[in-house]
């Protein structure tokens, strides 16, 4: 089993949270963001993990799912909630903000990006009533969404706002050390500067509106 | 859409009792009403959801590596085709097609609920391209429209010719 990360992308930062959280073991390779590691993809994509049988993940949710699966944690249905969640709701926000901060210097904007998403999670956790997402023990769905929330939440304070439930939650997760250790390694403690070489690899973010008016299938013939 | 796909996937497992779904937001996510606990949101996480309840646990994948790479393409589903601009569409279905190159389903030689799902994705995609087009997507074509693959399996696939309607009985 091999992974393949690349320094400076925020879904690398996802993947070693949750190799190291679970400790299973894995070679970890460090390549350049145009590495084209997954070989039936026309755009590089990483992280990258080829499973033992040969196959490739190339979904940084899919490869956190896995360790956590192969350690012996088994995600939930509301763990693939979470998940889903991530990829289809915050991504797209978190995209356009690291966009906006990273390469526009629009840092004070971030807040109104995420402001949707971040209400969001912080009305499920007030609701919860538990300390993380999921229960009472870190999952899966703790280190993923905590990972791709790191590079944004730990430049700017004020990225938070008002959402104390969120503010709490992500402390716990940060206090489990392993994550932290992950984080070093992707932002090199550069901050959210150490992720400009990636951020001008990726295409500019569509604006919601357009992404919601034109998307291709919503027209069967 | 999704109703329709979650309605589908109900006659296709055999499920006696339809579910009760609303959607939410803008971009009208599925949800599934829960008499025993929480609402469930999300296409991928229903899907699943409703594979458990059908106890046809096989089709989520029969080993830790092929539930790994079935929820790769269930959300590869809902983040890249939902969502796919047009000029997307020819490269999403090159990847495929060099993907489903040496490949009998998504997750190697079983069906699963991942070609379900990429089956009700990439069929209005698969509509819309010329004929022409299509020869060169020989894998995903044959997958989705001429192979009896997957069609047999998804029981009711959505076709483009008929209305169809959906679990909330709405027509679409």
């Amino acid at each position: 089993m091999e992974l393949f990360v690349s320094e400076g992308n925020p879904h690398c930062l996802k993947v070693l949270a949750a190799l190291e959280v679970t400790g299973v073991q894995c070679s970890v390779q460090y390549v350049n963001h145009e590495e084209r590691v997954v070989p039936f993809l026309s755009r590089p994509t990483l992280p990258a993990l080829i499973l033992p049988g040969g196959l490739h993940l190339f979904s940084s949710n899919a490869i956190c799912r896995y360790l956590f699966e192969v350690s012996g944690q088994e995600s939930s249905e509301l763990c693939n909630q979470w998940l889903e969640w991530e990829a289809t709701d915050l991504q797209p926000a978190l995209l356009q903000a690291l966009y906006m901060a990273v390469l526009q210097g629009k840092g004070s904007e971030v807040s109104t990006v995420l402001q949707g998403p971040l209400n969001f999670l912080d009305q499920s956790l007030s609701k919860g009533g538990t300390p993380y997402l999921t229960g009472e023990a870190v999952s899966v769905a703790d280190v993923v969404l905590w990972a791709a929330l790191y590079p944004v939440l730990s430049d700017s304070s004020q990225a938070l706002g008002e959402h104390k439930s969120v503010n709490g939650w992500f402390d716990r997760v940060a206090s489990v050390h392993s994550c932290l250790s992950a984080a070093q390694k992707v932002l090199q403690g550069k901050g959210l500067q150490g992720m400009k070489s990636y951020m001008q690899r990726q295409p500019a973010p569509q604006s919601s509106q357009g992404r919601n008016t034109q998307p291709c299938n919503c027209n069967p013939a | 859409m999704a109703l329709r796909e979650l309605s589908s996937l109900e006659k296709y497992l055999g499920l006696k009792k339809p579910n009760k779904y609303s959607t939410q937001g803008d971009k009208k996510v599925p949800v599934l009403q829960n008499n025993n606990g929480p609402p469930l949101l999300g296409l991928a996480t229903i899907a699943c959801h409703l594979v458990k309840e059908a106890k046809r646990p096989e089709l989520l994948g029969d080993t830790a590596e092929s539930r790994a790479v079935v929820q790769q393409w269930l959300e590869y589903r809902v983040t890249k085709l939902d969502s796919c601009a047009k000029e997307d569409i020819k490269i999403i279905l090159k990847d495929l097609n060099l993907y489903l190159q040496d490949k009998v389903y998504l997750a190697g030689n079983r069906f699963t609920v991942a070609d379900t799902l990429m089956y009700y994705g990439i069929h209005p995609l698969i509509v819309d391209l010329a004929v022409q087009e299509k020869e060169h997507c020989v894998g995903c074509s044959e997958q989705l429209s001429v192979s009896p693959r997957v069609r047999d399996q998804s029981e009711a696939p959505i076709s483009p010719t008929t209305t169809t309607v959906d679990a909330a009985g709405q027509r679409e």
